[in-house]
């Protein structure tokens, strides 16, 4: 299972609502819970929550790859999210975040949750494809060009 | 004429695809008689760059590490398994670093001459193209390598062996 096989039109939101760190996670959970890929929307939460109170996953040039694990999910789930105006995320950088690559894995899965989270990683070192994400219109200019990189 | 395919080694990583390969290669390995290994890559390539990428905090890297350990003991006993169900003896190692250069380098070291690899991921994107690190390791091995498919008839083949 590639990174991309997880991803569907109803896993991504452009543009996010979220102007705050805390609403942006429950955001971004909220977009499973609604795709029906995860049922303990508490528990999710919690597992990404947890991740953040060690240290930030708010990374360099507006990117944030918040991550957790917890047996309330049965397989890997990822959900995209864009903020256009960007927020402040606690980045390493200290910049403001646009693109938001949200993923939970369940305990017994610690090598799809790796690769998937190695391919974000690959994803995240081209300026010119994450500026293209955060200018992408809609979910499914989303899918498209993450088919094409 | 002697069997062409003397040692076999199945790379397991964890898929259904991967046992199904198992699979496959327990019943090979009985009608050719060779000699079976099966190898599985704990891919600390991947922790390495997701520290060094700041996605991964130092005892999260060791953790996951230690998660990926406990999953290679985890297949291979399973793979273990499969192969004594079938009075078959196979030999189990884990390596760690990147999958596909361990694969290859397994595929040396132990002088294999049939690499067998489960299913591979559907390309979805031209990236996967260059990056799979299975598809890597097929294009890279120095001997013969067999792509295994069919699941159903896969099982219904181990099933059958006695």
């Amino acid at each position: 299972m590639t990174f991309l096989d997880l991803i569907t039109e109803d896993v991504i939101k452009v543009p996010l609502q979220s102007t705050s760190k805390p609403a942006v996670l429950r955001e971004l959970v909220q977009i499973l819970k609604d795709a029906g890929k995860i049922d303990d929307f508490d528990a999710a939460l919690q597992a990404i929550l947890e991740r953040e109170e060690k240290q930030s996953t708010g990374l360099e040039k507006g990117i944030a790859v918040p991550h957790g694990k917890t047996a309330s999910v049965k397989s890997l789930v990822t959900a995209i999210g864009i903020s256009k105006d960007g927020l402040d995320f606690d980045a390493i950088d200290g910049q403001t975040t646009k693109l938001f690559f949200l993923l939970i894995a369940p305990p017994n899965m610690p090598g799809p949750h790796v690769e998937a989270l190695a391919e974000i990683a690959k994803l995240s070192r081209s300026p010119v494809f994450c500026d293209a994400l955060v200018n992408a219109r809609n979910a499914k200019e989303v899918v498209e060009l993450l088919k094409e990189e | 004429m002697n069997s062409p395919i003397k040692k076999i080694m199945v790379y397991i990583d964890g898929t259904e695809q991967s046992i199904t390969a198992a699979q496959f290669a327990i019943c090979l390995a009985r009608f050719h008689n060779a000699e079976l290994l099966a190898y599985y890559v704990i891919n600390t390539k991947a922790l390495d760059e997701l520290l060094k990428a700041s996605i991964f905090l130092k005892d999260e890297q060791m953790e996951y590490e230690h998660d990926l350990e406990e999953d290679a003991k985890r297949y291979l006993n399973y793979v273990q398994e499969l192969a004594r169900s079938k009075n078959m003896l196979i030999t189990t190692k884990s390596r760690t670093g990147s999958v596909y250069q361990e694969i290859v380098n397994a595929v040396k070291e132990e002088a294999i001459d049939l690499l067998i690899i489960g299913e591979l991921s559907r390309i979805r994107s031209r990236r996967d193209e260059f990056y799979d690190e299975t598809e890597r390791a097929m294009r890279s091995a120095p001997c013969s390598v067999l792509i295994v498919k069919d699941e159903e008839r896969v099982y219904e083949l181990f099933e059958s062996l006695s």
